[in-house]
Formats: C-alpha cells, sequence, structure tokens
C-alpha cells in the first residue's frame, strides 16, 4: 500500500476548484430558472375554507370549557349534524388526492416543472463530471477514517489498496450536491436555499387529504364532555378579590 | 397583538426619534412588523426619509416598501397629494404590480370616489378571490360610507371562507352592539373568547353583552364571565367590579329571594365592593362619595 500519494497542484486548481464553483454556480442558476417557471398557485377557496374550519373547531375542542352549555351545544350542532354539518363530507364526493391530481393538469404540469428543474441539470452535471473528471482523486482528508466510508468517498476508483481518506473527483461531486447547502443560504437568503434532500423529502409528504382531517375533526369534536369551567370562576375571583382586599 | 415588550420598545424607538436622537428607519420598520397605526408619526418620518437623496438611496430596495408605507399612512391623515406622488412613482417603478393598483384603489377610496374603488377592487376580486386585504377594505369602505348593514353583508361573506379570523369576528362583533344586535353580537364573543379563552377583553365584552341582554339566565352568565374578567386581570377592572355589582342587583331583583346561591353571590358582590371602594380612595378619593351613593342605592335594591 502506498504511504503517501502525491497529488498534483494541477488537480487543485484544474478539477477540486472548478468543480466546486462549477457547483455553485449551477445552484444558484437553478434556483433562478425554478424562480422564472414558478406559476403563482392560485389557492382553491374550498381547501382555504377547510383548512379555516378546521381552525375554528379545534378552537371549539380546545376552548370548549369558556363557553355556556348552550352555546357549545349550538355549535356543536352546527359541526357535525348529520344532514348538512361543515365537518360533514358526503361520502362519494370526497376526492382522492391522487386522482384529483391527474384530473388537474396544472398540478402534474407544476410537479412537472419541479421535477425538470431538478431533474435535467443534476443529469447533466453528473454526465460532465463523469466525462472530463472520472478516476481523478481530487483531495484528501486530513485524518483517517473505515473501509465502510470507501464508497462514499472513492465513488468512480476501483482501487481497494488507495487509502480511504483520498476523495475522487465524483465523491467530490456528490458531496457538494448535497453540502452546498449553508453555502446557499448564505447566497440567495434564508428561505431560499434549494436543497435538493428538503426536496424530495417534499415529494414523499405529498398528499394531503383534507377530507380525512375533517372526518377526524368530527369525531373528535362528538366525544367532548362539556364542563362548563365559568362556575369556577366565581370562587376564584372571590378568592381574587380577598387576597386584594387583605 | 402587540406584546408588552414590542411595545416598550416601539415606545422607547418613538421617543427617541422624536427628540432627534435618530432610528427613524429602524422606528418605521418596527411600526411596519407590529402593524400598529401611527400614521402621522410615519409621515413625517417616512417623508424626510424620502426627500432625503442620500439617506433613501442608502436604504436599496427597500425604497419602496417605505415608499408604500408613507402612502397608505399619507392616506390615513388625508394628506392625498403626498400618497398620490408615492403612488406615482411607485408605479413607475413597477407598472404591472397588483399590489400597486391595490394602492390606486386605496387612494381612490380615501379622495372619496366609491364607485371607482369599488369597481377597482372588484375586479381584484374576480382574478383572486381569495384576497384577504381586498375583502377587508370592501367592509372598511362600506363602513366608511356609513353602511353599516353592506359591512355586516361583507364580513358575513368574508367569514363564511375566513372563519378563523378572529379580528373579523371582533369587528362583527362591535358592528352588531353598534346596532343594538345583541343576540349576533353574543355569538361572535363567544367564537372570539374560543379562539382566545385567555383574553379577558373578550369576555369583558361578553359579559357586557348577556348583561345588556337581560333575563335572569343571561344576568347569572354575565355575572360568571364578570368574575372570569376579575380573575383574568387579578382583580384591576374597574368595569368588571362594576359588572358583579349590578348583575347581583338585576338578579336579586329578579329572583327576589328565591335563589339558593344568594347569600355566596352576596358575598362576591361585598368583596367587589370593597375593592372599588379600596380602588377609587387610592385614585380619585374626590369621586369616593359619588361610589358609595352608587352602590349603596345596588344594595338597598337588592
Amino acid at each position: 500500500m502506498a504511504a503517501d500519494l502525491v497529488l498534483d497542484t494541477a488537480i487543485r486548481d484544474w478539477v477540486l476548484i472548478p468543480l466546486s464553483v462549477v457547483m455553485v454556480l449551477i445552484g444558484v442558476l437553478r434556483y433562478f430558472v425554478s424562480k422564472l417557471m414558478r406559476s403563482n398557485q392560485v389557492p382553491d377557496a374550498k381547501i382555504v375554507k377547510e383548512g379555516q374550519l378546521i381552525i375554528r373547531a379545534r378552537n371549539l375542542r380546545a376552548a370548549a370549557n369558556f363557553i355556556p352549555p348552550k352555546s357549545f351545544r349550538a355549535r356543536r350542532l352546527y359541526y357535525n349534524n348529520e344532514e348538512n354539518g361543515l365537518l360533514i363530507v358526503p361520502k362519494g364526493q370526497a376526492q382522492n388526492p391522487q386522482a384529483q391530481m391527474f384530473s388537474d393538469p396544472n398540478m402534474a404540469m407544476d410537479m412537472m416543472k419541479k421535477n425538470l428543474s431538478m431533474i435535467i441539470p443534476q443529469t447533466l452535471t453528473f454526465a460532465w463530471v463523469n466525462f472530463f473528471f472520472s478516476g481523478f482523486v481530487a483531495a484528501k482528508i486530513p485524518f483517517p477514517l473505515t473501509q465502510r466510508f470507501r464508497s462514499m468517498l472513492q465513488n468512480g476508483i476501483d482501487l481497494s489498496t488507495v487509502d480511504v481518506s483520498y476523495v475522487s473527483s465524483r465523491s467530490w461531486y456528490f458531496l457538494n450536491l448535497f453540502g452546498l447547502r449553508g453555502l446557499f443560504s448564505l447566497i440567495l437568503g434564508e428561505e431560499n436555499a434549494m436543497d435538493d434532500t428538503q426536496k424530495m423529502m417534499q415529494m414523499s409528504g405529498f398528499g394531503f387529504d383534507p377530507s380525512k382531517s375533517l372526518g377526524a375533526e368530527k369525531d373528535s369534536l362528538d366525544i367532548v364532555q362539556h364542563d362548563w369551567a365559568l362556575p369556577k370562576f366565581e370562587h376564584r375571583a372571590e378568592a381574587v378579590l380577598r387576597e386584594l382586599a387583605r | 397583538m402587540v406584546s408588552k415588550t414590542e411595545e416598550t420598545q416601539l415606545n422607547r424607538l418613538e421617543n427617541q426619534v422624536d427628540n432627534g436622537g435618530g432610528g427613524a428607519w429602524e422606528y418605521l420598520c418596527l411600526v411596519r412588523k407590529l402593524k400598529v397605526r401611527r400614521s402621522e408619526k410615519v409621515l413625517k418620518y417616512g417623508l424626510s426619509i424620502l426627500n432625503d437623496l442620500k439617506k433613501r438611496s442608502s436604504l436599496g430596495t427597500e425604497e419602496w416598501t417605505l415608499y408604500e408605507q408613507v402612502a397608505i399612512a399619507a392616506m390615513d391623515c388625508q394628506s392625498l397629494n403626498v400618497a398620490k406622488d408615492c403612488v406615482r412613482l411607485l408605479r413607475k417603478a413597477f407598472p404591472e404590480s397588483k399590489r400597486v393598483g391595490r394602492l390606486e384603489a386605496m387612494l381612490l377610496e380615501a379622495k372619496g370616489s366609491w364607485a371607482e374603488a369599488e369597481k377597482a377592487y372588484s375586479s381584484f376580486l374576480e382574478e383572486n378571490p381569495l384576497d384577504q386585504v381586498i375583502h377587508k377594505r370592501r367592509v372598511a369602505m362600506a363602513k366608511a360610507q356609513g353602511d353599516t348593514s353592506g359591512a355586516i353583508e361583507w364580513l358575513n361573506k368574508y367569514l363564511e371562507i375566513f372563519m378563523a379570523d378572529h379580528d373579523a369576528w371582533r369587528e362583527l362583533a362591535e358592528i352588531y352592539v353598534s346596532l343594538q344586535m345583541y343576540k349576533q353580537a353574543a355569538f361572535c364573543y363567544e367564537e372570539l373568547i374560543l379562539s382566545q379563552p385567555t383574553v379577558p377583553l373578550h369576555h369583558l365584552a361578553y359579559a357586557d353583552v348577556l348583561y345588556t341582554l337581560g333575563g335572569l339566565e343571561n344576568l347569572q352568565t354575565a355575572k360568571k364571565y364578570y368574575a372570569s374578567v376579575i380573575d383574568l386581570t387579578g382583580g384591576k377592572n374597574t368595569r368588571a367590579l362594576f359588572g358583579i355589582n349590578l348583575c347581583t342587583s338585576a338578579i336579586g331583583q329578579l329572583a327576589k329571594g328565591r335563589n339558593k346561591e344568594d347569600k355566596e353571590s352576596l358575598e362576591l358582590q361585598s368583596l367587589a365592593a370593597t375593592a372599588l371602594e379600596k380602588d377609587y380612595k387610592q385614585r380619585a378619593p374626590d369621586k369616593l362619595s359619588l361610589l358609595t351613593t352608587a352602590l349603596k342605592s345596588l344594595k338597598v335594591s337588592s
């Protein structure tokens, strides 16, 4: 095993630094492109209304004990009666979000735009890196690592004898791809940092179903036991005033 | 809502700016962030920044935010010429902007050209039916024209969609009270209590409405809410203390001693009365005699 590989300074100047710079520039470029392509989405009135309704029903559940029993019962009936309560979703009407996604071309279009702005530059840069910089040992990290890290740091070099602390150019590309988030948040502002990992999380979290949460809210409202808190307040007020009078 | 620390910070900054200590921009930013209404001050200091070329250019793109803020403040102070200039400059900078369009509509509204403003707002709503600000402007416009029933109608329409907006509920409640529609107002105050159960002001207003409605049950409920205000404020709310006294005497009149809880409630009343007396002694000794006669008359009637 070679004790020390000597890395040519030309590798630093022509591989390591250009790769990082290009990654940063692509990130910035992608941010502006996605900003251009982002269609101004007008939220659907029904969805907004359902969201507000859920907040209001939740408020009712949380603070039920602060209003008189009669008012509470009236409200519960308003939300929960079987005929036209606000929280009742008629059976066949509950829309499957998946189906909704396909029926609404705008939504699919939006998704596609998002995906395109993510995938195309990524494949292009990956191909570019593969073509020009494959097989370089680009850097050495200043501490030793175990064999497990070989696949992470030496992607593209199939040598088991090279010490793990050497980083191949393709791995350097991956490290940049996932690790530049902090830099982007500095350049583009806090919330603009486009992080691929985050985007992937968003994709998987797709498919929130408002009708389901309406049903859940209805069930939990059904089982609320109303216990008016106000009669207790009279005694507490007495105590407060007695304290004050002293 | 503005918290106490923010308010003290705001007042400190305002004081500093008033006395020429600088920090006008920070003050304006804070006013904008807290959404408080200090239009005269904003107009004065905002204009002084905008008229100073060096200060203005040092703001960079924030300059336009300031133009918007000053324009709205100027409309509030009826300095329509200033507002017009600001909006014109903004229009020049952003020829396509809807936000500037909104300002133009507000300018029309400030001038009193209601019909034109209404037309502008409804065209905005057609484009984006979920624009909360424009819905609210419409309510405000109806109110400014003295058309309370119109304001109620718009507010109800707004609340049908944005039913978790407690500020709108409060506005609606106040309008109902001004029209003496107490039952509707009571509903709105219940809604407010639900969304902010620990704000004593809502409890107090609800109790007031219930007391005004009258009837044994409502009076008893009102008294409970006055009691909760006392508990929440630590007995510092004079209106609630008076409310307890009034409610107890009114209940006494209606129930004529049939009530079992009489003794208990009388104790609360006497406690509230002593608290009131103590408070008056401390803060307005010359009005103490008025208070004692008032309380006496309440007690005699019970």
